[in-house]
């Protein structure tokens, strides 16, 4: 069905069609819910962010750019954001963070770009996952990395960086 | 080519990694070199990219439906979204879909008898329409030794809440739910008459965008004497024994 496909759907909603927003919900917000999940360990927490997230799509879709990413990568973009902003807020005011990660009762879906993700994840080493992981998941910077892991600083830059080029080689070959 | 150490740090920017020193070099120096910022637009496509490999989870109905009500986007899924399991609930139980106000009038229906003369004015008034819109079900909810078990959320769905309106002399029997997220891909949830033995299925369903949902449950001789209903989440076939989480159940008292 061409009119649902994600790029036409953003497009859409840029035209300001609202009709296209439950599809572009549908398509999208069990990505973002899951991802301010793990994020949040809270499912209010993740609903609200949730809901920033789609105000944000729908406010801003005339700026998406296909060239920067795919609308499902875009919507995760905000997630992250919106979700570590939560997360530095709740930590501000020093409250406990919420229980650990529910089981999950979904199959997790997987688009050709989620399964290439993944297999390129699968081929870090255990060092760079851990570390990419913590500043992706948590939002920590290069310094907190480091001392979370007990380890020199200029390591934990050398894994990160080691980690993202072979991520881009693996995910856009042709512009690493 | 001019030296370019602080190329280095695109890939830390793109996550937000930088701090200290290295993130005030960083700011520096993209602000005036293009190479630079290009790197940083292809690490944080990268970056982006990260997050869809996590895995979706399910999202509950309620979120959906305030989501799109405050962005005035209308909440009904398409059609094209829900035909594969139309199809297979067709097969499996003979689904009554009725609008969500005549869930209401089921569970209104019980209040009445607590509540007094305004809330039978208004049970009456309800059990009119829905004689109006559906005159054999109206006939399950009028009869006088029809039957009402509460069913209350489990953990797994602590916003359901449920009923099943049955009567073991008509053979019938009808589950009305609400507060249930919509199943995922695959799944769907089923229905259990408990009476003494192990559980038997009692059809399968699918929840509404507004998260509820009013089916006619096939009847199973267990319905005629049963201990407890209840509902999990199944592959969207059904299976013979309860695999998956519980949702709902309530004992018959």
């Amino acid at each position: 069905m061409p009119d649902s496909e994600p790029g036409i759907l953003v497009a859409r909603l840029a035209r300001g069609e609202t009709a296209a927003l439950g599809e572009f919900f549908d398509r999208c917000a069990g990505l973002a819910y899951g991802l301010a999940l793990r994020i949040l360990r809270d499912p209010t927490e993740a609903e609200d962010v949730v809901q920033e997230v789609f105000v944000q799509v729908w406010r801003q879709a005339s700026r998406y750019d296909p060239g920067r990413g795919s609308p499902e990568a875009w919507v995760c973009t905000i997630a992250r954001t919106r979700a570590l902003d939560q997360l530095r807020r709740r930590a501000a005011r020093r409250e406990e963070p919420a229980g650990p990660d529910q089981p999950s009762s979904a199959r997790p879906a997987a688009s050709e770009e989620a399964l290439a993700v993944r297999k390129a994840l699968d081929g870090l080493s255990g060092d760079q996952r851990r570390a990419l992981e913590l500043a992706y998941y948590e939002g920590l910077t290069q310094s907190e990395i480091a001392r979370r892991l007990g380890e020199p600083l200029g390591t934990i830059k050398t894994r990160i960086r080691s980690a993202m080029m072979r991520l881009r080689e693996t995910l856009a070959p042709a512009q690493a | 080519m001019n030296d370019h150490p602080q190329r280095e740090l695109a890939p830390l920017a793109a996550l937000g990694a930088l701090d200290g020193e290295s993130l005030a070099e960083w700011n520096a120096h993209v602000a005036t070199c293009e190479p630079c910022r290009r790197d940083l637009a292809a690490y944080e496509s990268v970056a982006g990219s990260i997050g869809t490999a996590a895995d979706p989870r399910p999202v509950p109905a309620e979120l959906r439906r305030r989501v799109l009500s405050s962005l005035g986007a209308p909440a009904e899924r398409s059609r094209a979204s829900r035909a594969p399991w139309a199809l297979a609930a067709a097969a499996s139980i003979a689904a009554v879909a009725l609008a969500g106000g005549l869930v209401w009038a089921l569970l209104a229906r019980e209040d009445a008898r607590r509540e007094g003369q305004r809330a039978e004015r208004e049970a009456r008034a309800l059990q009119e329409r829905l004689a109006r819109e559906q005159s054999a079900l109206a006939a399950l909810v009028a009869a006088a030794d029809t039957r009402t078990t509460v069913l209350a959320g489990l953990p797994a769905a602590p916003g359901a809440r449920g009923r099943v309106v049955w009567n073991p002399a008509q053979r019938r029997a009808v589950l009305v739910a609400t507060g249930l997220p919509p199943a995922a891909e695959g799944k769907a949830y089923e229905i259990w008459v408990i009476a003494g033995a192990a559980p038997v299925p009692a059809g399968l369903f699918q929840v509404d965008a507004r998260g509820e949902a009013m089916v006619e449950m096939p009847w199973v001789d267990e319905a005629a004497r049963p201990g407890t209903f209840a509902v999990t989440l199944e592959p969207e076939q059904g299976v013979p024994a309860p695999t998956g989480p519980m949702v709902l159940a309530g004992a018959v008292s």
